[in-house]
């Protein structure tokens, strides 16, 4: 009993002293103090809020030149691809809700779709959009893919071994465009082509050197076959005709990635 | 007629074409413009030729369009860039990035194009007026050229428009450009021809064709017996002494007949260790962001205008100017230009890339809080990646084993001037073959340097790699194509083909030449240029170019497809000729020579040479 009341005795002597204390300082000091710490605490806590990782909600359209990119880019926004288009020399960006979706009701997340120029020398471009990206549609033509087999498959080795994707298992579409023709290659084939492909580039390209300086990671399983089973990332094959406005499954596919 | 003219953006929407027009197109005149010309920094040239077509752009840079205009080559068209230019004008003020559709455009196309049409007509019509004036006065203009030798180019093209001007004082020029710009293209026609006349005349010495070549050597004496080596075979070259016996020849070549001469020195197969080509590239993250204040002591060389420039540069761009002009942009891109020749880049190419960003950014609306400086320095950054990033995969492993695949050798040819390290950096390259466990062989085909042979056997001796040789003096597209016959047999992967240095001036070795590439179609001609040359390099390559694609004799014309520079160790930072080289041909740089040793190969860092050329 006595001890509770020694220290009751204490806090209330600390009590008074710590009042006085604050007594003694001026007024205004004080609450520049009080002001200055709330500040502090507001703005660590935004910023806390902000260096969060929202989810990013953006989609590469990557490809070839002249497999149909900016077609499909403006299927998926408008509906319709206008007059026609040429090759791209800059990317086109832009953030909307996909367009067979604007009749659905409540609240659908925009997307932030982004179509990479195919041309070779813009390939410096997809570099500065990898970072940020969340899906990745690769865009082959259908129609004239032996002929660009190899280079079509060059990228998107390219695309595999970025240490971007493989970091973060970002998923990649395969979409085989231009379906709409009679002579449209079946996905597949392509997609067996592709495979052989790039386990003829593992082979060349990982050969002896350790240091790679061409790729950051190499892909597939020592020894086997590559198939895109083997990546880390999720690769699935779709068919798409931009011309005609089939693009259902390259709308599920950014839909099952960007969540509402 | 016209033929279609066309309106799309930068990032490729196609967003009007003329419909009365309706004219298809033969193939795909757009799109060979944008990969072959806008894409490739040729954007500040004045027009393109495709098929039977000519096509003229312009760029409207603040909103991301270009205006092109298509119409038949043979049709001297003097309103096109009249009209593109008023087109621009009248379409950037409906545009809205929202709209897709400008059918309301037609109208007004029509009603521009009448207008333009008949100003070109009464323009045509006052100059055939003031013709005979003008045809006095324009011989006149020769006679003095032709003893001026052409050095004052530009101010006689100057004279010219004065007087063409004082013809047509009369006339109402309602678009001021237009006028001039037709004009100009007419009075350029015509003023071209002569000043290049001058021009060749000027050059005096180095004439066309060996002939010349062979006089200004120095050999006074015996000028005319450099007649006969133009026959079809590569006879005795004859350089000071006319009076050399062909006995004499026989004396000098001292290939052994047997290979070695008494003892065998057994030289261990050298294994240096990895080709650099395999290493990873480290070299000194500097800071990315532009110092920009260094950029500010540096220009003292002329304090008192740079000073105003830069502190009117800094105001402007915290008020944020409206649109960017020719004339803000020329001092920083002159400027730019300087500091990409002493970086040793050829002077035409900088002219033509500063003309290209130029192009690019005119008219582009001045971000808040950037410096006209900085915008042009990013875009002159982008252009230069965009330049060296090769067009193509220059992936060699990969198109070594697709030959493997199909059962033959891959055949690579080494071309370039003389003493530039072609037989060095072929045993390089074999070198580095060899390390990823691919079978080489060697061919010599340097029939004419005494030690030729004998250097590519030493190398093919310390790399244990097979050599074809057939000696001297003998035809090196035979040679070359035994050769490639021998790798076929006894299945060796590549086939390096060496073959004499040559310079691109030289008529007869330049057929020679094209005669070996036409003969054994080779996979990859590469041509082999080294990073000391200056403005040389623009010559070399384009008459390389030029001599094999008029010398070519079967369908598909081979140009160079690859450069391989070398003596890059000896330069530190005046990388230019990389620049140079890959924007006249357009062919990537495969390689580059760093050493003297079989490791010393490396690849183009694209990222480095542009931080060190802008620096």
């Amino acid at each position: 009993m006595e001890n509770l009341e020694d220290l009751k005795m204490m806090a209330e002597q600390w009590s008074n002293q710590g009042i006085e204390y604050l007594q003694k300082i001026p007024q205004d000091q004080l609450y520049a103090a009080v002001g200055v710490l709330l500040f502090t605490t507001v703005l660590l806590l935004l910023s806390i809020r902000l260096v969060r990782r929202t989810k990013s909600n953006t989609v590469l359209l990557s490809g070839l030149s002249g497999s149909g990119k900016t077609v499909l880019f403006y299927q998926l926004r408008d509906g319709s691809s206008h007059q026609g288009t040429v090759t791209s020399m800059e990317p086109n960006e832009g953030t909307f809700v996909l367009h067979s979706e604007n009749a659905k009701k409540g609240k659908v997340k925009p997307v932030h779709l982004v179509d990479v120029p195919g041309h070779s020398r813009l390939r410096p471009k997809l570099e500065e959009f990898l970072p940020q990206a969340a899906a990745i549609v690769f865009v082959v033509d259908a129609l004239e893919f032996l002929p660009n087999c190899r280079a079509a498959s060059e990228y998107l080795y390219d695309i595999l071994t970025n240490a971007n994707v493989v970091k973060k298992k970002i998923p990649v579409l395969l979409c085989c465009n231009k379906t709409d023709k009679l002579t449209a290659h079946t996905k597949e084939f392509i997609r067996k082509q592709m495979e052989k492909e790039i386990e003829k580039l593992r082979a060349s390209r990982s050969a002896v050197s350790t240091a790679d300086i061409a790729n950051d990671y190499t892909i597939g399983i020592e020894g086997e076959v590559f198939s895109f089973s083997h990546c880390c990332n999720k690769v699935t094959v779709a068919e798409a005709s931009g011309l005609n406005g089939e693009t259902v499954q390259v709308q599920d596919f950014i839909r099952e990635y960007i969540k509402p | 007629m016209l033929e279609q003219l066309l309106i799309f953006t930068r990032g490729g929407l196609i967003l009007w074409t003329c419909k009365e027009i309706g004219n298809a197109l033969k193939g795909s005149p757009i799109d060979t413009l944008i990969r072959s010309c806008l894409l490739e920094e040729r954007s500040g040239e004045v027009s393109f030729n495709y098929g039977a077509y000519t096509l003229k752009w312009t760029f409207h840079n603040d909103l991301g369009l270009v205006f092109v205009a298509v119409y038949q080559k043979i049709l001297q068209l003097l309103y096109v860039d009249d009209l593109l230019s008023i087109v621009k004008q009248s379409f950037s003020e409906m545009y809205d990035p929202k709209r897709m559709r400008y059918d309301d455009f037609d109208e007004t196309f029509r009603q521009l194009r009448v207008e333009a049409e008949a100003r070109a007509e009464e323009m045509k019509r006052t100059k055939q007026v003031a013709k005979p004036l003008n045809g006095v006065k324009k011989q006149g203009q020769v006679s003095k050229e032709e003893t001026k030798k052409s050095n004052g180019e530009k101010k006689d093209d100057g004279d010219k428009v004065s007087v063409l001007s004082n013809g047509n004082h009369k006339m109402e020029d309602d678009v001021a450009n237009g006028k001039e710009n037709s004009a100009d293209n007419n009075i350029n026609s015509v003023g071209v021809d002569v000043s290049k006349l001058a021009k060749l005349r000027s050059k005096g010495v180095r004439g066309r064709g060996g002939l010349r070549k062979a006089d200004s050597l120095g050999s006074n004496k015996g000028s005319s017996k450099v007649e006969p080596p133009k026959k079809a075979t590569k006879k005795n070259r004859v350089w000071d002494d006319a009076a050399a016996a062909p006995k004499q020849e026989e004396k000098l070549d001292f290939t052994d007949e047997n290979g070695d001469n008494g003892h065998v020195d057994v030289v261990a197969a050298a294994d240096q260790g990895e080709s650099m080509m395999d290493k990873e590239e480290v070299f000194s993250s500097d800071s990315e962001s532009e110092d920009d204040d260094d950029d500010e002591p540096r220009s003292d060389e002329k304090p008192e205008a740079k000073k105003k420039g830069w502190f009117s540069s800094v105001f402007q761009s915290i008020t944020g100017k409206a649109n960017l002009e020719r004339t803000d942009l020329e001092p920083a891109l002159k400027a730019l230009k300087e500091r990409l020749m002493t970086k040793n880049v050829a002077e035409e190419i900088a002219e033509k890339l500063c003309e290209s960003v130029e192009a690019s950014l005119e008219g582009k609306k001045l971000a808040s809080f950037t410096r006209i400086s900085s915008t042009v320095q990013g875009a002159m950054e982008d252009a230069l990646i965009r330049i060296l990033t090769p067009r193509r995969s220059i992936d060699i492993m990969r198109d070594v084993h697709a030959a493997k695949e199909q059962r033959r050798p891959y055949v690579v040819v080494f071309v370039g001037v003389n003493g530039v390290g072609k037989s060095t950096n072929l045993a390089k390259v074999a070198y580095w073959l060899q390390q990823h466990k691919v079978s080489v062989m060697m061919a010599a085909c340097d029939t004419f340097r005494s030690g030729a042979v004998e250097q590519l056997r030493t190398h093919a001796r310390r790399l244990q790699i097979p050599i074809f040789e057939k000696g001297y003096e003998k035809d090196p597209a035979v040679v070359a194509k035994e050769a490639i016959q021998e790798a076929t047999r006894n299945g060796s992967d590549v086939v390096l083909v060496d073959t004499a240095g040559r310079m691109q001036d030289n008529e007869p070795l330049m057929r020679a030449l094209s005669k070996l590439i036409n003969l054994n179609k080779p996979d990859l001609v590469l041509f082999v240029g080294e990073a000391l040359v200056g403005n040389d390099a623009v010559d070399q390559l384009s008459k390389f170019n030029q001599k094999l694609s008029d010398l070519s004799t079967s369908g598909n014309t081979r140009l160079i497809d690859g450069i391989l520079l070398t003596k890059f160790d000896t330069i530190d930072d005046k990388v230019g000729a990389a620049l140079s080289m890959v924007y006249i041909s357009g062919a990537p740089v495969m390689f580059v020579g760093c050493g003297q040793s079989y490791t010393d190969l490396k690849k183009l860092n694209v990222k480095a040479i542009v931080k060190t050329l802008l620096k």
